[in-house]
């Protein structure tokens, strides 16, 4: 008689939703002057010119969550007006981005209202369309956010992953709220928003893009999700660490920066380094994600031998840093004293 | 782009002025750089300073030679990070080395694991310091050697050192033939001895260099010759009296602007002058002093070296390297044997 075993499907993986932002983040976006802000409003497509290696670390997201069923989205935000949309959707179907969502922020709304404040505030809107995008997607969704170190992404983004987990709320939200410039109808109506998503989602990493080469140690505080990183073969790495990525999407991303950017095999050596020294890789797994980059070329041959891996693994210990734990809240009241000062609005005195 | 060692520990102010240097290289250059020492300290350091670490390698090692330290005792530490910058530059890891750590140690280290070029007898410790300029557009440096590595030289030797002196200069300070004197305390050739005798002859007929003959003490500071050459214990007191009456100048000028009030105004307003003056006498402008002979480049920063001025040290080196100086100075010699 033949037995008939009936297996259980494997349960689907959680869906994956990446959140982009645009300028300095995927875009080198120059627009320190008004020159180059008004020669950044007439790009084409074709004219705007992305950070090397993030196309590849889109496409590798997105293809290793197909190799592995996992459903994913991706979502861009961005604080540009939508008048300049049309060049940027140029741009990513130049790129091959295969994009899910992409939101502007309607400056010319808030001219027209004569709400000049809102002009300038980005943090509100910014959290008012993660929280937006949440709510749209698979309640255990897993998430990665992607921005830069021109303005308060990694605070934004650390609050938003609080708020999701159910660790950041009431009195303290309104209080970061208020004194990162959120207006106070936007904080209310965050601050309600925070009771509906937190749940079993949960934000996995923040990337942040040094394009300002802000050092390292200003995002200490934001504990180890948060990676600042100064190339996207870093956050690649990382990113593979973590599982998002496969070792031939890592491959494809060393390869962009070394057909492309000039990266030569000692420069992505050295980025490997520096992220192991920094903690957000650590020895063994770098050892692990190097072996096929040796094998290619991209990394120069291993030169090391038990003292050296003895040697590092020493320095590594001695650095002994403590990792967070993931039920952990961050201490946004030195988050908080840390932030340059900006000029009290009624708002903010109110919370 | 070369690869350039450095000594994150030495000098009074590593790591912390060190790698800042470093980091600040890494940023406007694409020059690699490899800091040697402690991991943990260096790390520390670039966590609170901006950098591109596309261009820094650590190579990490226990321990650090003091400035205070014998030279001999000194070296004989295996994994001081001077010891093993030495090592790796000998090994081929890098390609020069510049360190603000104990003099001594630094020359000692280079004897131990470089080898001298092909014909060179002794290596020399040059030292660039700031001089009266005698025609527009004449280099304000001027290249004093030897400051120490050879406390008493032979006339064969000086030669030699006219000749690497000579070398440098052309490559380093793009002067097609810079004029060459020798320190001595007469303008005459047949004064200060029989060695300097014989060295002012044998530079008199040496082909290839331009010769200017004697200087004294008074022309180090004028501009009558680029390259002056002198024994290492000559060099080197002759070296610390610029340096020392920079100080005291600098002592004078602040405690007469505290004594006066008319003193302050006339310093005021002679304060863009004087800022000039500081700026040539400030060490840091000059990236440190070669030392030469060795197959490999060594470059010594003043041991109280800010990050500026270790920049400028490694930026230096780099450009030694690329101009391939050792091969400039082993041509020069060659085509006098």
């Amino acid at each position: 008689m033949k037995v008939i075993r009936f297996r259980r499907p494997p349960a689907p993986l959680p869906a994956l939703l990446c959140r982009w932002d645009l300028d300095k983040t995927y875009l080198r976006s120059e627009f320190d002057t008004l020159g180059q802000l008004w020669r950044t409003a007439w790009e084409t497509g074709a004219d705007k010119v992305e950070v090397p290696g993030v196309v590849d670390v889109i496409k590798g997201l997105k293809a290793c969550a197909e190799r592995h069923g996992r459903a994913a989205q991706l979502q861009f935000i961005s604080a540009s007006p939508p008048q300049i949309g049309k060049a940027i959707r140029d741009k990513l179907a130049l790129d091959g981005i295969p994009y899910d969502s992409i939101t502007f922020k309607d400056q010319l709304q808030h001219l027209r209202r004569g709400n000049l404040r809102k002009l300038r505030e980005h943090a509100g809107f910014k959290l008012t369309e993660l929280l937006r995008g949440r709510r749209g997607a698979p309640t255990d969704a897993r998430e990665l956010l992607f921005g830069d170190d021109w303005e308060s992404d990694p605070l934004i983004y650390s609050v938003y992953a609080d708020m999701v987990a159910g660790r950041l709320g009431g009195a303290l939200l309104e209080r970061v709220l208020g004194r990162i410039g959120v207006d106070a109808t936007t904080v209310a109506a965050i601050v309600a928003a925070a009771g509906e998503v937190a749940g079993p989602a949960r934000v996995d990493r923040i990337f942040i893009n040094l394009e300002r080469r802000t050092p390292t140690g200003v995002f200490r505080l934001y504990g180890p999700r948060v990676v600042p990183s100064f190339n996207y073969f870093q956050t690649a790495l990382v990113l593979a660490g973590d599982g998002w990525l496969d070792p031939e999407d890592l491959l494809r991303v060393a390869r962009a920066l070394a057909g492309g950017a000039g990266f030569t095999p000692r420069r992505l050596e050295n980025s490997l380094a520096d992220l192991v020294r920094r903690g957000h890789v650590t020895p063994d797994s770098g050892d692990r994600l190097a072996r096929p980059l040796r094998k290619a070329g991209l990394l120069p041959p291993g030169p090391r031998g038990p003292a050296d891996w003895f040697r590092r693994r020493l320095a590594a210990l001695r650095r002994g840093r403590r990792p967070l734990a993931s039920d952990e809240a961050l201490d946004y009241t030195a988050i908080l004293e840390r932030l340059p000062a900006r000029r009290a609005t009624p708002e903010a005195k109110a919370t | 782009m070369p690869t350039i060692a450095v000594d994150a520990m030495g000098g009074d102010h590593g790591p912390d002025e060190v790698v800042k240097g470093v980091a600040q290289v890494s940023l406007e250059t694409e020059i690699e750089t490899l800091l040697v020492g402690d991991e943990a300290r260096i790390q520390a350091v670039l966590e609170r300073v901006p950098y591109n670490p596309e261009h820094i390698a650590i190579l990490h090692c226990r321990d650090a030679i003091g400035m205070g330290e014998t030279p001999r005792e000194a070296v004989k530490k295996k994994d001081a990070s001077l010891v093993v910058g030495v090592r790796a530059v000998a090994d081929g890891r890098a390609a020069a080395m510049v360190s603000a750590g104990n003099t001594g140690a630094c020359v000692l280290a280079c004897a131990q694991h470089f080898a001298l070029l092909p014909g060179i007898k002794r290596a020399a410790l040059a030292s660039v310091y700031p001089r009266h300029t005698e025609y527009d557009g004449q280099d304000p440096l001027a290249l004093l050697l030897d400051v120490g590595a050879t406390v008493r030289c032979e006339a064969p030797e000086l030669v030699q050192f006219a000749l690497m002196g000579s070398a440098y200069a052309r490559r380093i300070s793009k002067l097609p033939s810079p004029r060459v004197g020798l320190l001595n305390m007469g303008s005459e050739e047949g004064k200060g001895g029989d060695v300097l005798a014989e060295a002012h002859r044998r530079l008199r007929a040496l082909p290839g260099i331009t010769f200017v003959g004697n200087v004294e003490g008074n022309d180090l500071v004028h501009g009558r010759a680029d390259v002056i050459v002198c024994e290492g214990l000559l060099g080197n007191v002759a070296l610390k009296l610029l340096e020392g009456v920079a100080e005291v100048l600098g002592e004078v000028t602040r405690s007469a602007a505290e004594s006066r009030v008319t003193w302050r105004l006339g310093l005021r307003l002679l304060s863009g002058g004087i800022d000039r003056l500081q700026a040539l006498v400030d060490y840091r402008q000059y990236g440190g002093a070669p030392i030469l002979g060795f197959q490999q480049l060594f470059l010594k920063c003043h041991g109280r070296s800010s990050s500026g001025a270790i920049a400028n040290a490694v930026k230096v080196a780099a450009k030694a390297v690329r101009d391939r100086v050792p091969a400039e100075i082993a041509d020069a010699v060659a085509a006098l044997r």
